[in-house]
């Protein structure tokens, strides 16, 4: 079963955006942005820039023919600033030249008078100021003020979280071409077509019908390009319309660091009480949310911080307040978990700090916190086919963690320098988007009389696999060999309405609704079988590997004697199917609801060593039982978790956004933004597949993958603190992610 | 100017600026867009391609630089239908998720193949030390380029 997509990516051949043959005269754009991260602009001055050889036009605010508000939840969002800025990185005018190097060349010589005003960067000054972008949420759980007689130890603390840069590997991007009638067509590297399409309508004053989307693929989305990749595509059309000629706008990697919003940065105040047993009583949090200069996706990102922020443990009494908070920065967004990781990160903290009170172990609090069958999430859902502790055993027992441990401590005590830590990090995610109404997806199969098969979805692939795993589907209903299917572009004129491929749910959603639409041939095509066999009826037809079976036996017919008769019979080869997964739904103002269609859960084991005088570190192995449902792709599944905590244990170490006080980013390049590269790679990395009996609201039983797993780097960032106490025993270490060897010294040695 | 150069295996000539970049000339003039920009500044590798049996970043080159040289874009690795062993082998081992790095992890994995046909683990991962993958996580990278080493 070659995968053709994959075929492509080694030959050089696959395209994207940026890859795609111009038509002759296309014009490029580019972006100028404030240099200034708060403060009213006076004036923009476009003449000069305007005279240059090459340049074709010059676009700002007053330019913009629709709508200049690209705000999704909240409307807070200019397309391009008209009378205030506040980040540095927010457009100001678009410059179209026959060139990239041109239309950058002019944008220097516009000028924008700006009054500059004091930027706010800290979430909690954010705060004090009552500048927030909506009312806090809260999420409560039985009662935490009646509670805290009750516990035995009461542990309090604060816990810091950095940002961190998606790096896709393909920049922001999009490419867009007028067509007749007034309209556009827009090539773009967007996790949500829909989101493009409606934001291009918006701005350019045009009907959504005018706007056609479509997405080949992505180098890589992560999140970044749910949100955010729509704006680039509307500059793009808006500038194709005005100058009736194609128009491409490809972000360079600095502009796209500056301007681009990012995982957001948390600082949290923590209050965990615990009996004697060492069971959770109590867990009192408030998080304060680094949402940057407009809301973007922050009130989704918020909640899902208060969904996790008991991770996979059971507290009967949680009180969690989440405030979103509006500072000069790029506003930040969606990226791989969500919030998520965010929350579980306070109480992973928060166990820590009550096990070094007690002096013992924290997998001793987790393990005996664990959720069981039924427990009660603080949003009211309750735990099905839990997972938690049958994921923790089977890793504790696979991987035999207690001679782990023993190795572990053994070599510390002959090492005197370099120590080495390990840490259990167990996971639950819910899977859905929780804002309900997401939760849809449709699906459009053609079969051609031919034989093969065309099958377009809102799913998008970047990278994840989800078209591999869309194919795999119509293979696997039709029972025909999978070269016989091809994935189409992702098209806002096949599928309409499309939620972001996102919250993990690509594949269950579009997977789905790809099933519906094959059967919904499929049994047209017993039908038409039965006529053919002058048989009654269809009931016992069956296809099987191609061959038309009745009553469990071959018959003569072929798949593609099937098509081609079904055709002449005028049977419609096409399905057009919409799925909407049932039973879930939360009611935001009571903060209580069903929101999941289930959970994921999964346990790893990440063991370092790191080096006490040189503040550096190393991820010596990575060790996982993580339950993937009944996975459809086994292969597929492995390197996304493998890729996913990757991600995770970088955003918990390495990686690290420093903004200067004018709210300036100083890691604007790939030379002082690192990501983890080949050496910082596990160097052993074991992933087991959790047997689950159960069946899922997904596709053939198969669980969600794309986030669950990044949160798994948590346990790096406690394994680093476990070596760390090893060498200092007596020091308290403040839980401040991410641990730089930098950071790491200084906590060592201060 | 005019620049001549061998690609792929054909002799070339071309026309350019005196400030063009190789990326820009394979990209834009010779519409080879397997080679990928991915930070402009020699930092992520996805430009990689091999000039006169060396790994370079084509984003870090200026065009006339090529004058005379052998230069091997991913275009160029498979032998017409027939993959070269380090593309079947990322294809087996999972090296790929959205592909974007693959052709500039491919071009420094067989620019390691040309100098050392037999490398260990440790030169593979010198070889692709200035190539980043957002997205696997590396191992199966590495498998796939060892298994290329020992067939
Ligand atoms: S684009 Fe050349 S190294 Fe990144
Ligand atoms: S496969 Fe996406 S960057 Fe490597």
């Amino acid at each position: 079963m070659k995968n053709y997509d994959l075929v492509r990516h080694v030959k050089g051949e696959s395209k994207f955006v940026d890859d795609i043959l111009t038509p002759e005269g296309c014009l490029h754009a580019y972006v100028l942005y404030s240099q200034i991260a708060h403060g009213n602009i006076k004036s923009v001055n476009i003449n000069t820039a305007l005279q240059m050889e090459g340049v074709e036009g010059i676009f700002i605010a007053k330019d913009i023919p629709g709508e200049n508000q690209i705000g999704g939840i909240i409307q807070d969002e200019e397309l391009l600033a008209s009378c205030k800025v506040d980040f540095i990185g927010q457009p100001i005018a678009i410059v179209v030249a026959k060139t990239v190097a041109l239309a950058k060349e002019a944008s220097k010589k516009i000028i924008v008078d700006i009054e500059e005003l004091t930027p706010v960067i800290d979430p909690r000054v954010a705060f004090e100021k009552g500048e927030l972008i909506m009312p806090p949420r809260v999420f409560s759980l039985g009662d935490v003020e009646a509670n805290w007689d009750k516990c035995a130890l009461i542990v309090e603390g604060t816990v810091e979280s950095g940002g961190q840069e998606h790096l896709y590997l393909e920049t922001q991007g999009a490419f867009a071409c007028p067509v007749e009638g007034g309209g556009v067509k827009i090539v773009s590297s967007t996790q949500s077509p829909t989101t493009v399409q409606k934001t291009a309508a918006k701005v350019l004053g045009l009907k959504m019908h005018l706007i056609e989307v479509d997405v080949l693929r992505l180098g890589g989305g992560f999140g970044g390009k749910e949100d955010q990749a729509s704006q680039w595509a509307a500059m793009a059309a808006m500038a194709a319309l005005k100058l009736n000629k194609p128009v491409k706008l490809i972000l360079p990697r600095q502009d796209d660091l500056r301007m681009t919003g990012k995982r957001h940065p948390y600082s949290s105040d923590y209050k965990i009480g615990l009996n004697k047993e060492g069971k959770i009583i109590n867990y009192e949090v408030t998080f304060y949310q680094n949402a940057g200069a407009s809301a973007d996706l922050s009130p989704a990102i918020l909640d899902r911080t208060l969904f996790h922020c008991t991770n996979s443990y059971f507290v009967p009494n949680v009180k969690a307040t989440a405030c979103s908070c509006k500072t000069n920065l790029p506003p930040n967004t969606a990226f791989r978990g969500f919030g998520g990781p965010q929350g579980m990160f306070v109480i992973e903290a928060a166990i820590y700090k009550a096990a070094e009170k007690l002096g013992i172990d924290p997998c001793l609090i987790q393990e005996k916190n664990l959720l069981a069958e039924g427990d009660e999430f603080s949003y009211g859902q309750k735990a099905e086919q839990c997972m938690a502790k049958a994921s923790w055993e089977s890793a504790i027992s696979k991987f035999n963690f207690p001679h782990l441990k023993k190795e572990i401590d053994e070599f510390n005590v002959a090492s005197k320098i370099v120590k080495k830590g390990i840490a259990l990090m167990p996971i639950c995610f819910g899977i859905s988007f929780t804002t309900t109404f997401l939760n849809q997806a449709s699906a459009l199969v053609h079969v051609y009389s031919d034989g093969s098969v065309g099958v377009s979805t809102g799913a998008i692939e970047m990278g994840q696999g989800v078209n591999m795993k869309i194919r795999q589907v119509v293979a696997s209903v039709f029972s025909i060999k999978i070269d016989r299917i091809k994935n189409e572009t992702t098209n806002t004129t096949r599928n309409a309405n499309t939620s972001a491929t996102a919250a993990s749910s690509g594949a269950d959603l579009n997977g789905k609704a790809a099933q519906l639409a094959c059967n919904n041939i499929l049994n047209r095509l017993k039908d038409a079988a039965a006529k053919y066999l002058s048989l009654a009826n269809s009931d016992q037809i069956e296809i099987k590997d191609e061959v038309i079976y009745y009553e469990n036996k071959p018959t003569r017919l072929l798949w593609n004697e099937l098509i081609s008769s079904a055709y002449m019979q005028r049977v419609s080869l096409s399905s057009h199917a919409y799925y909407a997964p049932p039973g879930i739904y939360f009611d935001k103002d009571k903060a209580k609801g069903k929101p999941f269609a289930y959970h994921v859960y999964g346990t790893a084991i990440i063991q370092v060593a790191v080096d006490c005088l040189k503040g550096v570190y190393e991820i010596e192995s990575v060790k996982i039982v993580h339950d993937f449902g009944k996975s459809i792709n086994k292969a597929i599944d492995r390197s996304q978790t493998e890729g996913a905590v990757m991600q995770g244990i970088g955003w918990m170490t390495m990686e690290e956004l420093k903004y200067n006080e004018n709210g300036r980013l100083l890691t604007d390049a790939l030379s002082t933004y690192k990501v983890p590269d080949i050496y910082f790679a596990p160097k052993e990395f074991e992933v087991e597949f959790l047997d689950n009996p159960n069946d899922s609201l997904a596709v053939f039983n198969s669980k969600a993958i794309g986030e669950p797993p990044f949160m798994y780097g948590i346990g790096a960032y406690f394994a680093i603190m476990n070596a760390m106490k090893s060498y200092k025993p007596e020091k308290h270490f403040e839980i401040i992610s991410p641990m730089t060897p930098e950071r790491l010294l200084l906590s060592l040695y201060n | 100017m005019t620049i001549n150069f061998r690609l792929n295996g054909n002799d070339t000539s071309v026309e350019l600026a005196v400030n063009k970049r190789v990326v820009d000339l394979l990209r834009e003039d010779l519409q080879l867009t397997g080679t990928k920009e991915g930070c402009s500044i020699g930092e992520c590798g996805a430009c990689t391609i091999i000039v006169n049996s060396k790994a370079v970043n084509s984003c870090m080159l200026l065009a006339q630089q090529l004058e005379g040289c052998d230069v091997i874009t991913v275009e160029g690795l498979s032998d017409g239908e027939k993959l070269h062993k380090l593309q079947e082998n990322f294809l087996k081992y999972g090296g790929i998720q959205c592909g974007f790095c693959t052709p500039g992890m491919l071009m420094s994995a067989y620019a390691l193949f040309l100098e050392n046909p037999k490398p260990t683990v440790d030169d593979i991962k010198t070889a692709i030390e200035g190539n980043l993958c957002r997205c696997t996580g590396y191992k199966p990278i590495i498998e796939a380029i060892s298994a290329s080493a020992n067939s």
